[in-house]
């Protein structure tokens, strides 16, 4: 007795324990995200600290070039200031000190020869160096005093290799200078691997200020003044030398506070990002602990109807089981908790590793333990109320019977309920697809985001209904091949079909996300060739992983005999005003690409919709066709684009809708000049074509060694430069397959939860067979099929899904550039074997527990 | 009909399934329970025997003991010749497979397959071909042919306990053993199974061995041997109820004094 009792131990460890194990996967998740979300927070904040130690600032008012009465938009640049300020500002009673800001991009080269930059992709700046800034805090040597000097911040010195004394190269102001290293400064923050590079004040101000204007003027205060009448004062004192409106004094404070709220707002997207996948993990731990307890219920039907029989009431019934979920939810919550923690200690690493140092402590906020506790609690609970309610309700007599009673409720509601929300997402689909397919410009991907959520959710309703058909042809290839146990297994598989598609539902849930993902990358590839195929007309590319291009290496790489043209597109932004309807926000902040008048048709073709490519000869902007719809320019309108800098005025002179040049307006070279001084500094790709008889690669060496000495440019040709293009695409499919990752795992515990639990609920089942000759090989390969066949139910049904959704995007998304539809079979092909990898790998415990049941005790248990 | 206080041993060499000095201990020292004390018996071929005794006193075990589904404490078990007694897993699986037809007292079917299917079963996991003429022969012998595309779900107490019957003669195994075969079913329903138990025995030469407690089932038997203690104290041939009725009587005042 004591056997049987242990072994019920046993069985119930087993059961709660993946329960448990799906609860605290799904926490740790959540609770992952919160700690995460919390040091990068303070990590972030340790940074504007440091980075904004001033008393109080001046900056531009706003964003607009002149008085700047209309309320800046979201995210606008800031104007800049006059530099000279300073003197007025120092003139202030209560300033300590006063500076200019001078700072800019910087490429330093380290001992290793290649630009110093941290894999994580954080920025490399320079910054003036005033030796009486009281937050600059000089560790070694001492401050850069000339152009041909330097200082670095101690981690950047770290991260470059260099020591004081040092010399190398950096690239300032588009040049190559070689300069000495002098000293490094302890600003007394982690930087998150960011590179900062201190230039004496005067060769700062010369590059990076060349106008006299700069982004802010830190303000150092007197010991014992407010910060608040320390503004009112130089606000007073700068009145009448500034142009009114135009410069804004505010307190450190309240400039620190806006910078950590910019941040919490990203890290907030990161957040919901995160959290939702920590939802679906959750949603679909729910299902493995449905299942668990409608198994454990079933089996202990028997006891309930006693409880019930010597007078416990369906409440008492109902609340046994419930303490026992809650119980695992707790236990779940938890071991998440710390699980959450492993996994935050397990990314600092990461990005420690990579080179961006994540400040201080793992913090552990009481709102993040109640929350992950409160979250493991009611998934659980509410997970295993239904299958309580369901044994408080059996009526005792009928629970007494010797059979289980049967297989159950007809699925005939839940299928119509879930025929009602697929088809009402798949109008929404299709409707959102005629709508796009009708009219380019209307925005459809609501509705088709919301049609896709109706798809997926009828999906995972339908899947019981679907159960039986589906595995019947799926099963077709085991029944056919390996006899009997095919059979036997599509028998299990099929016995149940709301068990089996709640077990597969956890793939089918990340499949769709892959499979969806997938058309969407390999569609946006595909889109991409296309338009660079067709626009594309330079023979190799040259890029910065500076996003600038050095001034100097254009010069260089256009002078050099092997290329007959460089044509540079220049970006930058002004204001642009003009056209034939007046909408209310006339004046609006636009992205602009300047290039030579001449390099349509040379390095670059499109049609035009349209006016006259040619028309940029004679001084014509070019305009992209959806910025022209919007603001109702047409050819022949005259457009003024205006920045600080000056203002031009010229007339449309064609339209375009390429995909490449994604610029609502493109504006010729001298045009563009004139109202961005800095031209030179803002290429962000040169386009070349090689001199009469000179081969591609002929052409692709002469250009790298040129391009050597600055270390951030690459060249690339149109092969390259598809890739790079679609790496982004790339990036966000990795993270997908990350989750799937995690949705794979999640997978994996639940079809072993269902198998072990129905090995368990079959014992006698199992025993009967093997009393009649079945092997341990054949049971366990019975098993095994099973796990298979249900993991490929998941797969098929999630990837049907997931295609078949992607599949209506490129009507939809067309105006973003997705003009073509690509099906990765080969990619899909994958995830099909991946599928029976998880469905051998889940069934591997279940299989040898089957296996080991002792064929007499399985045939005798009660 | 005779009666005998120890057993007989009738020509072993006739025998389908043989034990001797089989003892099946459980626990150790003062606890052990000798559930077998040292039981010598033949299973004539060919010939339908009922194990019978009160509970507890090993029937079970012995049975489970021959079958090879219990490894005995010590002594030999030789079934058609293979010694039973000193086979690994696989070789009883084997066995199982091939040599030996079992019926329980309830639980005989897979419920995922149609009655055919059950009683093909023990051939399709063998990966053996089904003989057609005898499988035709069974199925009408046990009055199945109309209900063979049912799942048990489908089928009565008595029909599923003849589809049990049916699977366990279909292989042709050397000796078929019958836990309790009508524990669970009525009166007509376990005539029809153990007259057809009988016939297969009377008609097709099959070996029987059936563990009951009711002596009307018992009666149905050529043989009936009788357990008390983890031994074999009575048999009896050509079986009647009274005999049997009489002969439990005899027992229970034994053990009652």
């Amino acid at each position: 007795m004591l056997r049987v009792a242990l072994r019920n131990v046993r069985a119930h460890l087993v059961r709660l324990g993946l329960s448990i194990l799906a609860v605290v996967l799904g926490v740790s998740f959540v609770a992952g995200t919160f700690a995460l979300r919390d040091m990068l927070s303070s990590t972030f904040s340790g940074i504007v600290d440091a980075g904004y130690a001033a008393d109080a600032y001046l900056r531009g008012a706003d964003d607009s070039p002149q008085a700047g009465q209309d309320g800046a938009s979201a995210g606008a640049v800031r104007t800049l200031i006059p530099a000279n300020l300073v003197s007025t500002v120092e003139g202030v009673d209560g300033v300590e000190h006063a500076f200019a800001d001078f700072t800019g991009p910087i490429v330093l080269v380290g001992t290793d020869g290649t630009a110093v930059a941290s894999a994580a992709g954080a920025p490399s700046f320079a910054v003036g160096y005033y030796p009486d800034d009281p937050t600059i805090n000089l560790t070694e040597g001492s401050g850069p005093t000339s152009a041909t000097e330097f200082a670095l911040e101690v981690t950047s010195a770290e991260s470059s290799g260099l020591s004081v004394g040092d010399t190398t190269t950096l690239i300032v102001g588009g040049e190559l200078t070689d300069a000495t290293l002098t000293g490094t400064v302890d600003l007394g923050a982690s930087l998150a691997g960011a590179t900062v590079v201190f230039l004496d004040a005067g060769t700062a101000e010369e590059v990076y200020a060349g106008d006299g204007r700069v982004p802010t003027i830190s303000v150092f205060a007197s010991d014992g003044v407010d910060p608040a009448d320390l503004v009112a004062d130089i606000d007073a004192a700068i009145t009448g030398v500034a142009n009114p409106g135009a410069v804004e004094t505010l307190t450190g404070e309240a400039l620190r506070e806006e910078a950590r709220a910019d941040i919490d707002g990203m890290l907030g997207f990161v957040e919901t990002f995160l959290l939702i996948f920590a939802g679906i993990s959750l949603f679909v731990g729910g299902f493995i602990i449905a299942n668990t307890f409608a198994m454990t219920v079933r089996q202990r039907q028997r006891e309930f109807a006693l409880l019930r029989a010597v007078g416990a009431s369906p409440l008492q019934v109902f609340a046994s089981i419930l303490v026992q979920a809650a119980v695992v939810g707790l236990l779940g919550g938890a071991l998440g908790i710390a699980g959450g923690l492993g996994l935050v200690t397990g990314i600092k690493a990461l990005f420690e590793s990579l080179g961006m140092d994540l400040s201080g402590e793992i913090p552990v906020t009481t709102t993040m333990v109640v929350l992950s506790l409160l979250v493991g609690l009611v998934v659980s609970v509410a997970s295993a109320a239904l299958p309580a309610r369901r044994a408080a309700l059996v009526p005792p007599v009928e629970a007494m019977r010797d059979e289980s009673p049967g297989q159950g409720r007809s699925l005939r509601i839940r299928g119509l309920v879930g025929l009602l929300i697929a088809g009402a997402g798949t109008g929404a689909v299709v409707a959102a697809v005629l709508q796009a397919a009708a009219d380019e410009d209307a925005g459809t991907g609501t509705l088709l985001g919301l049609g896709a959520v109706g798809v997926v959710v009828g999906a995972l309703l339908l899947a019981p209904v679907m159960a039986r058909a589906v595995l019947g042809v799926l099963a077709v290839p085991f029944v056919a091949a390996i006899r009997p146990l095919g059979k036997l297994a599509r028998g299990n598989v099929t016995r149940n079909p709301r068990r089996t598609a709640s077990t597969a539902s956890a793939l089918m849930i990340g499949m769709a996300l892959v499979g969806a993902a997938s058309v969407l990358a390999s569609s946006t590839q595909a889109s991409m060739r296309t338009v660079v195929e067709n626009e594309w007309q330079a023979d190799l590319m040259v890029q910065s992983a500076t996003f600038f291009m050095p001034a100097a290496s254009i010069d260089d790489i256009g002078g050099l005999p092997e290329v007959e043209s460089a044509d540079g597109l220049a970006v930058g932004a002004s204001f642009v005003s003009g056209g034939t309807t007046s909408s209310g926000d006339a004046e609006e902040t636009m992205a602009l690409i300047g290039m030579p008048a001449d390099a349509f048709g040379r390095s670059w073709t499109t049609e035009a919709i349209s006016g006259d490519l040619g028309s940029m000869l004679d001084g014509a902007l070019v305009v992209d066709k959806d910025s022209a719809d919007a603001e109702g320019w047409a050819v022949g309108d005259e457009l003024t684009l205006t920045t600080p800098s000056g203002s031009v005025t010229a007339p449309v002179g064609a339209v375009i809708n390429s995909e490449a040049l994604n610029a609502p307006v493109v504006v010729p070279l001298e045009l563009f000049e004139e109202i961005q001084p800095q031209a030179a500094d803002q290429v962000q790709m040169l386009l070349l074509k090689g001199a009469d008889g000179v081969g591609v690669e002929e052409l692709r060496d002469a250009v790298t060694a040129a391009a050597k000495p600055y270390v951030v440019l690459s060249v690339l040709d149109d092969e390259q430069f598809i890739t790079q293009l679609a790496g982004q695409v790339t990036m966000i499919l990795n993270i997908l397959y990350a989750l799937l990752g995690l949705s794979i795992v999640i997978a994996i515990l639940g079809i072993v939860n269902t198998l072990a639990l129905s090995v368990i609920e079959r014992t006698r089942e199992i025993g009967l067979m093997r009393a009649v000759g079945l092997g341990r090989a054949q049971l366990a390969g019975t098993i095994t099929i099973e796990s298979v066949l249900t993991a490929l139910f998941g797969t098929v049904l999630g990837l049907a899904v997931g295609v078949a959704l992607a599949a209506g995007m490129p009507t939809v998304f067309a105006s973003s550039g997705l003009t073509e539809l690509a099906i990765p079979w080969g990619g899909l092909g994958t995830m099909l074997v991946i599928a029976v990898v998880v469905g051998v790998l889940a069934a591997v415990w279940p299989a040898v527990r089957a296996a080991r049941l002792p064929v007499l005790e399985a045939v005798t248990v009660d | 009909m005779s009666t005998a206080p120890s057993p007989s041993r009738p020509d072993a060499a006739g025998a389908i399934a043989t034990a001797r000095g089989l003892v099946k201990t459980y626990g150790k020292g003062p606890t052990a329970v000798h559930a077998l004390a040292g039981v010598d018996v033949d299973f004539a071929r060919g010939q339908f025997t009922a194990i019978m005794g009160p509970s507890g006193s090993g029937k079970s075990t012995l049975m489970h003991c021959m079958a090879g589904l219990d490894t005995p404490t010590s002594g030999t078990v030789v079934v058609d010749g293979l010694t039973v007694s000193s086979m690994n897993q696989r070789s009883l699986t084997k066995l199982r497979r091939t040599q030996l037809g079992f019926i329980f007292q309830s639980f005989n079917l897979v419920p995922t397959l149609t009655a055919a299917e059950n009683i093909t079963l023990p051939l399709d996991i063998a990966r053996k071909p089904v003989d057609t003429a005898h499988f035709d022969a069974v199925v009408a012998a046990v009055g199945l042919a109309d209900r063979l595309k049912h799942r048990p779900s489908e089928l009565s107490g008595g029909q599923q306990q003849r589809v049990a019957c049916a699977r366990a003669l279909v292989s042709k195994p050397s000796i078929v053993f019958a836990d309790e075969p009508t524990g669970n079913l009525d009166s007509v329903s376990s005539r029809e199974v153990l007259t057809f138990l009988r016939s297969s025995v009377d008609d097709l030469g099959q070996s029987v061995v059936m563990v009951t407690h009711d002596p009307v089932s018992a009666s149905y038997a050529h043989r009936v041997l009788f357990l008390a203690d983890g031994a074999i104290v009575a048999e009896i041939t050509e079986p009647t109820p009274d005999a049997i009725l009489e002969v439990l009587g005899t027992l229970n005042r034994k053990v009652a004094v």
